[in-house]
């Protein structure tokens, strides 16, 4: 044999290639206890994948609702809209401000006509009951201790009945948000930490069935790396697949919500992509079912197979 | 070669399996080692192919001290080394021909290589028609030339035989033999513990006589 980079390239991935496809092999010679391997694997890791993808998808909805921030001012009755349009250019010139819309009565009546289906019974009104509003829209990097500044000077101005916004509920779910997410990681550094025990075991098990082809290997010159590869080809394939299963699960988790979940981000005036989301966790799921298969899989080989010698 | 230089093998527990052994090997060479059972012959075999440690002396494999091979040069020690044994130690759910391949893998040869190495190997012991079947299918003098093929497969320069002909009918044990006869023609060195002294006298080849772990 003439050993060139080329050839020995080819026999590295030669080599690998055997134990990988031996390794499928092996788990294919026992589909029942594979599947459900895969099984446990896939449904452990895609408890916190579609907590975390519900997670981000909340998280994303009350990002855009952050956008938009805005602060409602309703106008004294009686102010008139050349007035209500002057305070709404003077607001205008203030720097945590973008832009001021006046929605007069006759607008805000006209909207809820068509939007409520109450129009005849608006109609037997004399009066336009509803009030001039400035719909005062805020830049996006303002802090959020601005907003409270701003709308309690707002609210100190004349020409103002009260004021609106909907910042206090976007903290709250950030804070809610921000601390699920953590108990989130918690739980799937621990249901990580048990897929590598569940593929650690497995491949304990699977080093004692092949306790005899170890030996035998050992006695004709088998070294520890091509003993020890086959299992972590196990590891690494359960890692991948069980990932793979996970992500399944968790697509369908989003397929399932998808429906409530447009129709709420409609009433939030945002969208949702939910392939993105479910991208998003494959790309997430198939590193760490990968690695924690990994690291189970040597886990097991460096203390198990240790003890199998033919001495 | 093979040089034992006062080499003692003493078991946990106090047991010599042999003691102050000094003895040369040539290379190329063919020797019998004979000896009553538990005269240590298998332990002889086994400190060459470091599947026992010496626990005294020196034991020199081409020049190298093999008592002092860390854990992991051990492996590429036994790539050296063919070994049989009188239990054949296949794998009795692979194949003929996979059991004859496996120390061609774990070597790296390339699958083309294999398979025109394996089937020289099993024409050698005349089971090229068996390759596919699994090893309980065969008797047992078949079973001995598989695990025969497999020791001789990757060519080594070493052969290490452990009472290879222990439960043959006279014919066959002599057919075996000349197996070996032949391949140590090819400047294969090769020892072989054996009990059947009437054989051994017909082959007319250096013997190795322990007696209670001691060369007599
Ligand atoms: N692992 C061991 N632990 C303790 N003592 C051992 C061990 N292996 C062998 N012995 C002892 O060493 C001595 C030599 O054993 P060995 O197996 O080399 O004998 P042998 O010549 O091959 O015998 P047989 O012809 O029966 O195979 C025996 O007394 C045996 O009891
Ligand atoms: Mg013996």
């Amino acid at each position: 044999m003439r050993v060139t980079p080329v050839s020995r390239l080819s026999i590295w991935l030669d080599q690998h290639w055997r134990s990988a496809y031996g390794s499928y092999v092996e788990m294919r010679r026992r589909p029942l206890a594979t599947m459900m391997t895969l099984l446990v694997i896939g449904i452990t890791l895609a408890l916190p994948a579609s907590l975390l993808s519900l997670l981000k998808i909340s998280q994303s909805m009350t990002d855009d609702q952050q956008q938009s921030a805005s602060i409602s001012l309703f106008l004294k009755n009686g102010i008139v809209n050349e007035k209500a349009l002057r305070v709404a250019a003077d607001l205008e010139l203030l720097p945590q401000i973008d832009h001021v819309e006046l929605l007069t009565s006759a607008d805000a009546m006209d909207e809820f006509r068509s939007h409520s289906g109450f129009g005849d019974a608006l109609d037997a009104l004399d009066d336009n009951p509803l009030p001039n509003v400035l719909l005062i829209h805020l830049l996006t990097d303002n802090g959020s201790m601005d907003i409270k500044k701003l709308a309690s000077e707002l609210k100190q101005e004349s020409v103002t009945d009260s004021i609106e916004y909907d910042q206090g509920w976007i903290e709250r779910m950030q804070a809610i948000t921000q601390a699920i997410r953590r108990a989130v990681q918690a739980l799937g550094f621990g249901l990580g930490l048990a897929v590598m025990l569940i593929i650690g075991n497995t491949i304990r098990l699977e080093i004692m069935n092949r306790r005899e082809e170890i030996e035998v290997t050992r006695l004709v010159g088998g070294s520890d790396d091509f003993i020890r590869r086959p299992f972590l080809y196990i590891g690494l394939i359960y890692g991948l697949f069980g990932a793979l299963i996970a992500w399944l699960l968790v697509s369908i988790l989003l397929m399932l919500v998808s429906g409530p979940l447009g129709r709420l981000a409609e009433l939030y005036d945002t969208t949702i992509s939910l392939s993105t989301f479910s991208l998003q966790a494959l790309l997430l799921l198939i590193p760490i079912g990968i690695s924690f298969g990994l690291a189970g899989a040597w886990l097991a080989v460096s203390r198990h197979l240790s003890s199998i010698d033919p001495e | 070669m093979i040089h034992f230089e006062n080499v003692s093998k003493r078991f946990p527990g106090g047991h010599y399996g042999v003691s102050n052994i000094t003895l040369e090997i040539e290379s190329g060479a063919l020797a019998f080692i004979t000896g009553h059972s538990g005269a240590g012959k298998s332990t002889l075999l086994r400190l060459i192919a470091l599947l026992e440690r010496p626990t005294r002396g020196q034991l020199l494999i081409d020049g190298r001290n093999i008592g002092r091979l860390q854990e992991n040069e051990v492996a590429a020690h036994r790539r050296k080394i063919g070994l049989i044994f009188q239990d054949h130690r296949l794998l009795s759910d692979r194949s003929v021909f996979d059991n004859v391949a496996l120390p061609l893998h774990v070597r790296g040869f390339p699958v083309r290589e294999v398979g025109k190495r394996v089937r020289a190997s099993l024409d050698k012991v005349g089971l090229l028609k068996k390759e596919k079947v699994l090893p309980i299918t065969l008797s047992g003098g078949e079973q001995q030339r598989v695990g025969i093929a497999r020791a001789i497969v990757s060519r080594p320069p070493i052969l290490l035989a452990d009472e290879p002909t222990g439960n043959l009918d006279p014919e066959l044990s002599h057919e075996i033999m000349k197996l070996f006869i032949a391949f140590n023609q090819l400047g294969i060195t090769t020892l072989i513990a054996s009990h059947d002294l009437d054989l051994i006298k017909k082959l007319d080849r250096p013997v190795i006589n322990l007696q209670q772990g001691e060369l007599t």
